[in-house]
Formats: C-alpha cells, sequence, structure tokens
C-alpha cells in the first residue's frame, strides 16, 4: 500500500469521539518512550510554538476535501499535545488562524470557523477532563475580527480553564504578530491616555507585557512544517532568540520523530542562544539603568537652581526615580489585565444570558 | 536506569557535533568554490547553462566572470529586492562579507543589509565600507563605476554618492535597530498621544509600519541568508522579516 492510501485508511480507522476530542488518549510505545527518556537527558524546551502548515496540500494528496484536512491538521494538534505532556513540555502556541486567512475563499473560511465552533464547544463538554490535567487554554488574537458566537465560546472556554496550570495551550486565532505588537503600542498609549505610565517609561519590558503573550515566556523552539521557511507573521516579536527548525513533512502527516528530530536540532542550538539570550538581557538591564538615569538627571536640573549637583544626591535621584517608575509600571500592568479580563467576563455574562433567553 | 540515558544523550551529541565539525572542516577547504558557486544557486531558480563552477575570481578569468555575474542575474527569474545577510558566526570576516555584498550588487540586488547578533559591524561600519569598496574595485574592476553604492548610516539621511544605473543601498544593522527601535517608535508615538495630537485609537498596523520605516523606506527583506551554525534569527528585524524566506 502506498503511503497516500495507508493516510486514508487510518483516517477512516480512527473512531469519530477520538477525533473530536482535544486531548488525545494514547501512550508512547516503548521505544517512543525509550527515545524520550534519552531526550530528556539533555535540556528540554519547556514552551514549543508550532506553524501548522499542509493541511490543504495533505487533503489535495489524499483527494479528499480540503475541510478534511484541516480536520486531520486538528487530530494532529491533539496528538502532538499529548507528546508534548509525555515530554514535558509545559507550554505549547499553536497558530490556528491569521488574520490573512480571511482573504481566503468564503466557503473555506466558513468550514474553518464551523470547525472552531465545534471544538470550542466540545471543548466545554470536556472540561473534567481538561481539569483533570490542568490543562489552562488561551486565545490570542485580535477576537473581535470573529463571529460574536464563535467569541462567547473562546469567552466560556479561557474563563473555564483559567485557574489550571499544569501545562498551557495558546491558540492563536485571528492572529498576526503586526496586528499584535500593534496593540500592543496602543495599549501602552492607552496607559499614556489615562495618566497611568510617561512615555519615557515604554521599554521592551513594557512591550513584553502588553503582548497577547504576555503570560508566557517565550517559546524556546519554534517549528514549521510543510517546507515553508518564513515565519508568516507569527510571534515574531517573541522568537528573536528561539530556535527556529523547519521541517519539510506536511502537518497531518506530522510524527513523534519529527518531533524529537526537531527537539534535537533545540539541543544543538541551546548553548549559543542562551549566551545570546543572557547578552541582550544584559544589555538590556544597562540600557534601561541608563535610561532613568537620564531622566533622573533631567528631574534634578528642573527642581534644581543650575548647581552642580553632587554624585551622592544624583544617586538618590536615580533610586527614587527608578522605584516610582516601576510602581507606575505596576499599576499600569494591574490595569490592562483586568480591562483584558473584563473583555471576556463581559462576553460571557452575554453568553449566559443569551442561553437563558 | 537515568545515568544509561545520561550516557546515551551524550553519545548522540557526540556523533553530531562531530558530523558538524567535519562539515565545516570541509567547509573551510572548499569556502572559495563554494561560496561561488552558493551565491547564484541559492538565488537560480532555474538551471543555468553557465552556472559552473569556474566562478573563482582569478587574473585573467575576471571579465569573464563579471560578464557571467551580470548574465546569470538576468537569467534569473525572479530577483530578491532586499537581500539580509545575518551574520551569526564567532569570528568577523570582513572581507569575505563585502565579498557577499559585491557579489549581490553584481547580480543585481538592490538592497543589502548586513546585521550581526553583537553590533559589531555596526559599530565598525566604516571599515565595512571601506572594504566593500575595495573589493568592488578588485572584483569589478573599470565595470565598478557603473556600480554606485549608497551606504545608509542611520544618522545622516543624505546618499553618500550620487545615483547612476545599477545602484545598490548597503545597510549595516544590529539589535538597535530591531527591538530596540520598535520601543523608540512607541515612545514617539505615546509622546504625541500624551501631547493630545493623537489618541491611542488612531494607530493601526499601517501607521507603524510606516515609522518604523523612516524616512529611507528600504522594502522588507525578501530573503534573509544566515551564516554560522545557529538557527535563530537573532533579533533581525523583528517587525520586517514577516514574509521573509530564511536559508
Amino acid at each position: 500500500m502506498s503511503s497516500t492510501e495507508q493516510s486514508k485508511t487510518k483516517l477512516n480507522q480512527t473512531p469519530t469521539t477520538q477525533r473530536m476530542s482535544w486531548i488525545h488518549k494514547g501512550e508512547l510505545t516503548l521505544i517512543e518512550r525509550l527515545s524520550a527518556n534519552i531526550l530528556k537527558a539533555g535540556p528540554m524546551p519547556k514552551h514549543v510554538a508550532f506553524i501548522m502548515d499542509g493541511n490543504r496540500r495533505y487533503a489535495r494528496k489524499l483527494h479528499v476535501e480540503r475541510q478534511q484536512g484541516h480536520t486531520q491538521g486538528f487530530d494532529k494538534l491533539a496528538e502532538t499535545l499529548r507528546w508534548c505532556l509525555n515530554l514535558e513540555i509545559r507550554e505549547v502556541t499553536v497558530y490556528a488562524f491569521s488574520i490573512e486567512n480571511f482573504k481566503r475563499a468564503k466557503d473555506e473560511v466558513d468550514g474553518l470557523m464551523e470547525l472552531a465552533r465545534q471544538k470550542f464547544s466540545r471543548l466545554l463538554d470536556e472540561q473534567e477532563d481538561l481539569e483533570k490535567h490542568g490543562v489552562c487554554i488561551r486565545v490570542l488574537g485580535d477576537l473581535t475580527l470573529l463571529p460574536l458566537d464563535i467569541q462567547k465560546l473562546i469567552a466560556q472556554a479561557v474563563l473555564a480553564t483559567k485557574h489550571h496550570n499544569k501545562c498551557f495551550l495558546n491558540v492563536c486565532f485571528a492572529y498576526t504578530s503586526r496586528h499584535e505588537i500593534t496593540n500592543a503600542v496602543k495599549e501602552a498609549a492607552w496607559g499614556v491616555e489615562q495618566g497611568l505610565i510617561k512615555p519615557s517609561d515604554v521599554s521592551e519590558f513594557l512591550l513584553d507585557e502588553c503582548l497577547y503573550t504576555n503570560n508566557s515566556p517565550d517559546p524556546d523552539l519554534l517549528i514549521r512544517t510543510s517546507g515553508e521557511v518564513r515565519l508568516s507573521d507569527f510571534l515574531l516579536w517573541q522568537t528573536t532568540y528561539s530556535c527556529l527548525v523547519f521541517q519539510s513533512i506536511l502537518w497531518p502527516e506530522y510524527s513523534f520523530w519529527n518531533l524529537c528530530e526537531a527537539i534535537l536540532q533545540y539541543q544543538l542550538n541551546h548553548q549559543a542562544l542562551q549566551k545570546a539570550r543572557d547578552q541582550h538581557a544584559e544589555a538590556r538591564v544597562l540600557q534601561q539603568l541608563e535610561a532613568d538615569r537620564c531622566c533622573a538627571a533631567d528631574l534634578l536640573q528642573q527642581t534644581g537652581l543650575g548647581k552642580p549637583v553632587d554624585p551622592q544626591l544624583r544617586q538618590e535621584a536615580l533610586q527614587k526615580y527608578t522605584a516610582e517608575r516601576e510602581e507606575r509600571v505596576h499599576s499600569f500592568l494591574t490595569a490592562l489585565q483586568e480591562k483584558r479580563d473584563r473583555f471576556f467576563t463581559d462576553l460571557n455574562k452575554g453568553f449566559i444570558a443569551s442561553a437563558k433567553a | 536506569m537515568a545515568v544509561v540515558y545520561e550516557f546515551v544523550w551524550r553519545m548522540l551529541h557526540a556523533l553530531l557535533h562531530l558530523q558538524r565539525t567535519l562539515l565545516s572542516w570541509n567547509w573551510r577547504l572548499w569556502r572559495r568554490a563554494m561560496t561561488a558557486v552558493l551565491v547564484p544557486t541559492v538565488f537560480g531558480f532555474q538551471n543555468h547553462p553557465h552556472n559552473n563552477k569556474k566562478l573563482i575570481p582569478t587574473g585573467g578569468k575576471k571579465s569573464c566572470c563579471r560578464v557571467l555575474w551580470k548574465s546569470d542575474g538576468k537569467s534569473l527569474e525572479k530577483l530578491p529586492l532586499h537581500i539580509g545577510l545575518l551574520i551569526a558566526e564567532e569570528e568577523t570576516r570582513y572581507t569575505d562579507i563585502a565579498n557577499l555584498v559585491v557579489w549581490c550588487m553584481a547580480v543585481g540586488i538592490s538592497y543589502v543589509s548586513v546585521y550581526d547578533n553583537q553590533g559589531i559591524f555596526r559599530r565598525n561600519s566604516s571599515r565595512l565600507m571601506d572594504e566593500i569598496l575595495k573589493q568592488q574595485q578588485e572584483l569589478l574592476g573599470l565595470d565598478s563605476l557603473k556600480y554606485s553604492v549608497e551606504f545608509l548610516n542611520n544618522s545622516n539621511d543624505k546618499p553618500e554618492q550620487q545615483v547612476l544605473s545599477c545602484q545598490a543601498t548597503v545597510k549595516v544593522l544590529s539589535p538597535d535597530d530591531g527591538k530596540t527601535g520598535i520601543v523608540t517608535a512607541a515612545q514617539k508615538f505615546c509622546q504625541l498621544v500624551e501631547q493630545q495630537q493623537k489618541r491611542s485609537s488612531d494607530l493601526d498596523v499601517n501607521m507603524l509600519d510606516s515609522m518604523l520605516r523612516g524616512t529611507k523606506g528600504m522594502p522588507d527583506p525578501d530573503l534573509v541568508m544566515k551564516f554560522g551554525t545557529v538557527d535563530s534569527t537573532l533579533g533581525f528585524l523583528p517587525w520586517h522579516i514577516r514574509l521573509t524566506e530564511i536559508m
């Protein structure tokens, strides 16, 4: 049997209930477990990002409907999550739907929205399972671009799993990195408008916290399937020091061994990337110190009377300024988090109200 | 049992490191020949009868090389408008980078960016510029007058040379142009908001894009060629590499 026929047979054999589930049932085989243990002897990525490319090409290859390709893609996601759990990779981010994808043919977009509806509804059915595994689901993107009923389903799913903390799944839906960065700058500007922060408080750290991914560490490893070697507007800010692995396999055909191969690449790059990351962090601290020093000196000049300032006074002014800046930033970030939580709770209230009606 | 796993892991990584070292030795031995072939084959989207191994610039063959480069460039179906060179190697080799830049120009690429993670090229940009001009003379000889190189410095917006035919623009980048550039643009926008010249809701992707592009307005890189063993962008212009092919 050719590999295409094998895949088709497998497609027809997988039971429907398993096909719909977010968490794949099944354990690793002995060989897989042994390989996993060998890999775990080295540094393991704590956060892996996937660009799940190749669903449509897979459907074309098997001569089935595109929609089936996407459904298979979702099943593969469930399987991959299971592998990540087995490999103790606690956080996974996936690129499910780009804002650019809205430009695709209407029936394909509608099909994807319908798939999203089914999956997020299914999620609510599987709450017990998710609680058992401690899975926290976050959906990142400009959710206001989605149909309202999907927004409400997402809000329910996010709120239901909010307090789980064993592992994290971030689904990028209606997302592009440029929109995310623009949104982060907008939030900072909102902070300035509200009088919570000053323009000079805006730093790399602040923008980090304004992104949709503020509750996650940067990905250690980014994997893109189907052979394309682009980032396609995915986590551009967050992956500056991530290990990028481009694999030519199509997403629905992804295997445990492909994942191991990617992790091996990560392990080979680990030291160099760690070094680069540390250098960047040091440079960032120095930049912030320098910026604080300038601001504190400006303030002193304004309040001083043109007299030369002694180092002791300068140092005190610097410490005071830094403490005040950190205080401002902290209250701004608290306000931002409240604003974001309110978005979901408002949607949820609307959902419950319409359900009762 | 854990000890066994660790032992196997170490063996596996030792083998992989050995493989990498052997490959890099091979690379150094055939560096000239390989890089001379690599540049046209990376650009080459179709097989080309002149794409031979004789592109090593040596004395008498120089003139025929230049003709070959020009015809190589013209024969390709599609040339990238802007190429980024991401140098992730430990040693900084100015001559090799200068060679690459000149080759890019000769094939017809309009914009070339040179980036390294530690900002070494940025700090020594005048040395790199001198090297590029020197290589331009050496490799292109009489033709070099036709190719004018415009070096973009962040401090001055005026071009250093006049615009002639076959003009190329070279820009030297560092991590300061990446995230730090975005932070600076964000601060500027916030200042406008503070002065009530703009509202936070006025900002959109296009506005931020034009703020980041600045007055020179270089297009986004179509292709980034990475040199070195690290599989990462290491901070190369995060905003601009949205659709860039990374090799």
